[in-house]
């Protein structure tokens, strides 16, 4: 009847709760009773765009981080696409992984819960996340609120600024600029409502997973094969030396 | 550390004078409700007086930084074109509403001939039953504005906006201790005023006293939930335990200098009228020393969270 290890079970699932602060509360809370009505998305959009960026594919060139620059002309010393690389191991025994990143136009991005002006905002025609100039105060609320750091205030214009999945290419059909110019195919874009489209095969027939899932962000950007390693395992015995480059001004993820 | 910080020093000082002069504010409508006009010879009015007049101009100074921090002032009007559930817009119509109901009460404050000030009487009452509630909810509102992000769990706490409130009340009475001691000199032949100032000194001192035993036991809460918690929050809060980047000017200013020394003095002094019915009577001294060390304190509380907040993040990817 009385079962320790359930009880501590579940003790360790509420003091889990407790650390991932009511966000992800909520979507435990939700996350169980959804259950049998798998419904993955809670606002439905039309279509949902999305990416699954197969690490295995990626070599670390930056290419992708280039051809959104000058697609956009981001300003000197902001990324809104990039590469991080992550070393970890002591020698011989030494690895080196890499993890493309981006906006990962989560379903439940806690950067439009707080924008104050309603400047940032989920399109509900594909799910994309934009910021709109015209009402965008420059607050930096948002950047705050981003658990993926994918937000930045574009020093030119003054306002929040960040990827926007190339809306005026794929409105016109045409594949984000990082997807067209990637030379290993690593990053692969597409609509995730539509089960028959590229990106839903490839989530449905791997094992896949999204970054800081337990932010309750949902997002759109699926990673196949990405190591998970972050700074803190440095201080683990088994795995030693972690070094993670962001290839940023922030050079340090937060 | 080698983070950017995207809120700096005119967001500290925002969040600090605005909960500064909305603890100003409640501060001097609660006196006025509780002494009304007379009380200590008038001084309970005189103390209303002092922080009515006061308290709008922090705010006023912690909203211009805030504004022209954004870059582009006048785009803090699409602010205004709308509410929704941001804590920055339910914010900013609170903030706008403090200041239009706060500047009215300091109105009614000014030294108006007596026949005029009388009359005002009953107004000075209903704003105050508007200022409390408003005064309250502003120094709220700046915990939690901080307090709303699952990505920052160095403030994602819900203790964190009592934290800032219980500081702004503390900080409104310091403001208005420090106001009364540099403008206010009873009469020297006159032990009767000048036992009315002592009284009126005790009022604020022992409230104050009070506050700042709260605030050390919301401190106290905050740092032992975030550090008995597996995960984010855990790893957020090192910074300003031992050894943390943020760990001196925490311990030093905020706990000893804004918070434990001045609670030690006022208790020194509140104390025997309290158990003893002596007088109480505080030195001049005193009187300017410990609201000053309250406001450094208050001010060093908005700068280590802030920072805190930004240099920490979740951890795993
Ligand atoms: S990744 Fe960040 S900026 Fe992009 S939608 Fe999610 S929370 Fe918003
Ligand atoms: S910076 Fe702009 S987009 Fe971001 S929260 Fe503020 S107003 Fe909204």
């Amino acid at each position: 009847m009385f079962n320790a290890k359930n009880v501590v079970a579940a003790r360790r699932h509420f003091v889990k709760a407790l650390a991932a602060g009511v966000a992800a509360v909520a979507a435990t809370v939700s996350g169980a009773s959804r259950g049998a009505a798998a419904a993955a998305t809670p606002k439905k959009t039309k279509r949902q765009y999305g990416m699954v960026i197969d690490v295995r594919r990626c070599i670390g060139c930056h290419a992708c981080t280039v051809a959104c620059k000058s697609e956009f002309g981001v300003p000197l010393g902001f990324t809104r696409s990039w590469v991080e690389y992550t070393e970890k191991g002591t020698y011989p025994n030494v690895g080196r992984s890499f993890l493309p990143r981006l906006c990962n136009h989560c379903s439940e991005p806690p950067c439009v819960s707080v924008c104050p002006t309603n400047a940032t905002y989920r399109r509900p025609q594909d799910g994309i996340v934009v910021i709109d100039d015209g009402l965008c105060i420059g607050c930096k609320y948002c950047i705050q609120a981003c658990p993926y750091d994918a937000r930045f205030l574009n020093p030119v214009t003054g306002f929040a600024d960040k990827c926007d999945f190339c809306i005026h290419r794929v409105s016109q059909g045409v594949e984000p600029a990082c997807v067209n110019t990637c030379i290993g195919g690593a990053r692969i874009f597409g609509d995730l409502s539509d089960p028959g489209s590229t990106v839903s095969k490839l989530i449905s027939k791997n094992r896949v997973t999204v970054l800081r899932r337990e932010m309750g962000t949902l997002p759109n950007v699926y990673y196949i094969g990405a190591d998970h390693t972050d700074e803190l395992d440095a201080s683990r015995p088994e795995l030693r030396q972690v070094h993670v480059i962001t290839h940023r001004k922030q050079r340090q993820r937060r | 550390m080698g983070h950017e910080l995207a809120w700096e020093l005119p967001v500290i000082l925002y969040l600090f004078l605005a909960g500064l002069g909305a603890g100003t504010v409640t501060v001097s409508a609660s006196v006025l409700l509780r002494g009304g006009g007379g009380g200590f010879g008038g001084r309970h009015f005189a103390i209303a007086r002092y922080g009515a007049l006061i308290g709008p101009l922090p705010v006023l100074v912690g909203t211009f930084f805030i504004v022209f921090e954004l870059g582009r002032p006048f785009r803090a009007l699409n602010l205004f074109k709308l509410v929704n559930l941001s804590p920055m817009s339910i914010g900013s119509w609170l903030l706008g509403l403090f200041i239009v109901v706060s500047l009215l009460y300091a109105l009614l404050f000014l030294p108006w001939p007596t026949s005029i000030s009388e009359r005002l009487q009953p107004w000075r009452k209903a704003l105050s039953w508007v200022c409390v509630p408003l005064g309250i909810g502003v120094a709220v509102y700046t915990g939690v504005l901080l307090g709303a992000m699952a990505a920052r769990p160095f403030w994602n706490s819900p203790i964190l906006a009592l934290l800032f409130l219980v500081s702004a009340l503390s900080t409104g009475i310091a403001t208005i201790i420090l106001a009364q001691t540099l403008l206010y000199k009873p009469p020297p032949d006159d032990p009767r005023a000048k036992k009315l100032f002592h009284e009126s000194g005790y009022l604020l001192t022992a409230s104050d006293v009070m506050l700042i035993g709260f605030e050390l036991l919301v401190i106290f809460l905050f740092i032992m939930y975030a550090y008995l918690t597996v995960g984010n929050a855990r790893y957020a809060i090192a910074v300003i335990l031992p050894g943390g980047d943020l760990a001196a000017p925490f311990w030093l200013w905020v706990v000893l200098v804004g918070l434990l020394v001045p609670a030690l003095v006022e208790l020194f002094y509140v104390v025997p009228k309290l158990l003893y019915r002596r007088d109480y009577a505080a030195p001049r001294v005193v009187e300017l020393a410990v609201p000053i060390a309250v406001l450094v304190g208050g001010f060093m509380l908005r700068y280590v969270v802030v920072v805190a907040g930004q240099v920490t993040g979740p951890v795993g990817l």
